[in-house]
């Protein structure tokens, strides 16, 4: 299996990493300008390409590292050329997008993955483990916590502009409606608000969220650029009528280093833990796997426009300030 | 010696007072009277305390105040009995009332009376709770832009029947739970409410109660400020601790989390075979009953009053038509 990545900020850097880990070849590297490819075609002894469609013909598979903004057009180039397809979430900036790229990939036969990596990691695969074992039983609240900081470089941060990344609740809180729906099932209803959406001034965002599932059980979803550097702090409580999971990224981080430093933090906060195993390595193990042996991986690309629907709705209740019914039949925010 | 007793003893809250009531010096605990004569038999006992069912042999005592523990939906003719008593100093259990116009009418009658009418809002005397509202509203830590909260805890079925009884309780963990935060936040906000999205579901007890047992709510104030508070009752029987309170503001200069039942000892013994939870931090019910009998003594308003109770149970009816309209209510 031949791959090639496209983009190598750091979400291409990590799944380099994780390439290196399968018997899969790393073709070569296409980002914005040869310079920035540079580096992680000479780790990996592979080739700069210079554009998408220089390296379509000489790969089985694409692995889109971009910003959200630029997946459309990338996704349908790379189906259209036949090939199998790893996005990084969240799959699109709207639903109709989402709904397209979904169609195109069908169309043409090829296979698209979305890589909600949330999934990968080991304390919400074994949650989910657990609740699906119904010894717990059946979820009535669950809440999801996940903020950092702003990320930085304020001009021409792509993270920042709406437009193009679809802000706080499509970038970030994205990973955890994927995680509630996974737990508990279809979202029917979304109420939100969002610091950005009451104050477009305020130096920090911060959104609550409240779904509602087909179910009846309710998620409580919080997303945050408000912590100061170099904090990130993640965390969820699944209370079923049967039992409790509770877990928090600070209570139970194995290492803390209280050493003097000058480091600056980096620009996007990320999550770490101490594992042998990256859990962004397991995700590209998983997607391997499910393109080499014709297998279902366990987030599928309806899984991915699903979780753009519910971020969709979220981000229309926070500005309207009225909760938002998703009809999960038609596929978009109604 | 300044006189204070207990109206009902149906609240659990009721056995804390007691001993809150005797740790102040200059106060007599005059027992408590209750129309139940088995929880008269048994806490009268258990606590050491006069008690009877006859309540004009209490109003006899002349207490300088009572404290009305009664289920939810009996405040109204509590208050009612102690003002025509000539009582003028009360302190009523939360939530003030099960209904907006009882709410109403306890209010009323507190101002057209001149009583020293305090809700029972503990929450506002908790040592790191009154330290982050200080340094709140000293600006210390930013502007305020939300709260993300919660206030979960067991179900009370287990330490009183009527929790769960529609009737009597007004409603299940909405009733129950939603009226702490919402006090904490208009009371740090200097802020009313205006608007309230709520949604509520029955995953936990499934079909033992006719309430809801899970519930979240999402309020806005009008100075722009937002809350979720999560009121469930998602903690098992066997939960360490009763349950919790705990809340992170956001400001423009980050966060603040606090979580007001932390200050615990992890306790592990042989008997239990597990681990059990020992608070050692400020008990805030004798700070709220500190306060109730200053209030007597100095002859003034408590800084809890029956307007804060009112202003509650409006924001808990909100929370009951929006789950039953599913849109947002506005006050």
């Amino acid at each position: 299996m031949k791959v090639g990545i496209i983009g190598t900020g750091f979400m291409g850097v990590t799944h380099a990493a994780g390439w290196a880990q399968t018997p899969a070849q790393i073709c070569g590297f296409c980002a914005e300008t040869t310079a920035e490819a540079a580096p992680l075609a000479k780790q990996y002894h592979s080739k700069i390409y210079t554009s998408i469609d220089e390296m379509l013909p000489e790969v089985d598979v694409v692995d889109l590292c971009t910003p959200t903004f630029l997946h459309a057009e990338q996704v349908e180039k790379a189906a259209r050329a036949g090939k199998d397809i790893i996005c990084e979430k969240p799959l699109a900036l709207d639903v109709q997008t989402a709904v397209e790229m979904l169609a195109v990939c069908q169309k043409m036969g090829v296979r698209l993955f979305v890589a909600h990596v949330v999934r990968f990691f080991p304390e919400y695969a074994k949650a989910k483990a657990i609740v699906d074992s119904g010894k717990i039983g059946r979820p009535g609240t669950i809440h999801l916590r996940r903020c950092n900081y702003r990320p930085k470089k304020p001009v021409g941060n792509w993270f920042l502009d709406e437009q193009k990344s679809g802000g706080l609740l499509l970038d970030l809180s994205v990973h955890d409606f994927d995680y509630a729906r996974w737990i508990a099932g279809d979202v029917k209803n979304v109420f939100s608000k969002k610091v950005s959406s009451m104050d477009p001034e305020a130096p920090i965002d911060y959104a609550l969220t409240i779904l509602t599932h087909e179910n009846g059980t309710l998620s409580h979803i919080t997303g945050g650029w408000a912590y100061p550097p170099p904090n990130f702090q993640t965390g969820f409580d699944i209370n079923c009528d049967r039992g409790n999971i509770h877990w928090d990224s600070a209570e139970t981080d194995p290492v803390h280093v209280l050493i003097r430093t000058d480091q600056d933090s980096p620009d996007v906060g990320l999550v770490g833990s101490h594992l042998i195993e990256s859990p962004y390595t397991t995700e590209i193990k998983e997607f391997y796997d499910a393109i080499q042996n014709h297998k279902e991986a366990r987030v599928t690309s309806v899984d991915g426009m699903k979780a753009v629907q519910i971020a969709a709705a979220a981000r229309k209740s926070a500005e309207c300030g009225e909760p938002v019914m998703i009809d999960s039949m038609k596929g978009e925010a109604a | 010696m300044m006189k204070i007793g207990i109206m009902s003893f149906a609240h659990l809250h009721a056995e804390a007072y007691v001993q809150n009531i005797k740790a102040i010096p200059d106060v007599e605990m005059i027992g408590f009277v209750d129309s139940d004569e088995s929880r008269v038999e048994k806490f009268g006992r258990q606590f050491q305390v006069s008690a009877t069912t006859d309540f004009e042999k209490f109003f006899a005592e002349k207490p300088d105040g009572v404290i009305i523990c009664s289920e939810n939906n009996a405040h109204l003719p509590m208050v009612e009995m102690a003002i025509d008593a000539g009582i003028r100093n009360i302190c009523c259990e939360k939530p003030l009332a099960t209904t907006l116009a009882d709410a109403q009418k306890i209010t009323a009658l507190a101002v057209k009376n001149h009583v020293n009418l305090m809700t029972a809002f503990p929450v506002r005397f908790s040592a790191p709770v009154m330290e982050v509202k200080r340094q709140l509203q000293l600006g210390n830590y930013g502007k305020i832009y939300c709260f993300q909260s919660s206030n979960e805890g067991r179900m009370p079925a287990m330490y009183r029947k009527w929790f769960v009884d529609k009737e009597l309780a007004g409603g299940g963990s909405l009733q129950d739970h939603l009226v702490h935060l919402t006090d904490l936040f208009r009371w740090i906000t200097r802020s009313e409410v205006e608007s309230v999205f709520a949604q509520s579901n029955q995953v936990f007890h499934h079909g033992e109660v006719d309430v809801e047992t899970g519930g979240m709510a999402m309020l806005k104030f009008r100075n722009g400020v937002f809350a979720s508070i999560d009121c469930s009752w998602s903690r098992p029987d066997y939960y360490p601790i009763w349950g919790g309170l705990s809340f992170e503001v956001i400001t423009d200069r980050g966060a603040i989390q606090v979580d007001a039942f932390k200050q615990n000892l992890s306790v592990y013994h042989h008997e239990t075979k597990g681990l059990s939870l020992v608070d050692w931090g400020s008990d805030s019910n004798q700070g709220m009953i500190d306060e109730f009998a200053a209030s007597i003594r100095e002859n003034r308003q408590a800084s809890v009053s029956a307007e804060d109770g009112l202003r509650a149970v409006e924001v808990i009816q909100a929370a009951y038509e929006s789950v039953a309209s599913g849109k947002v209510v506005y006050l």
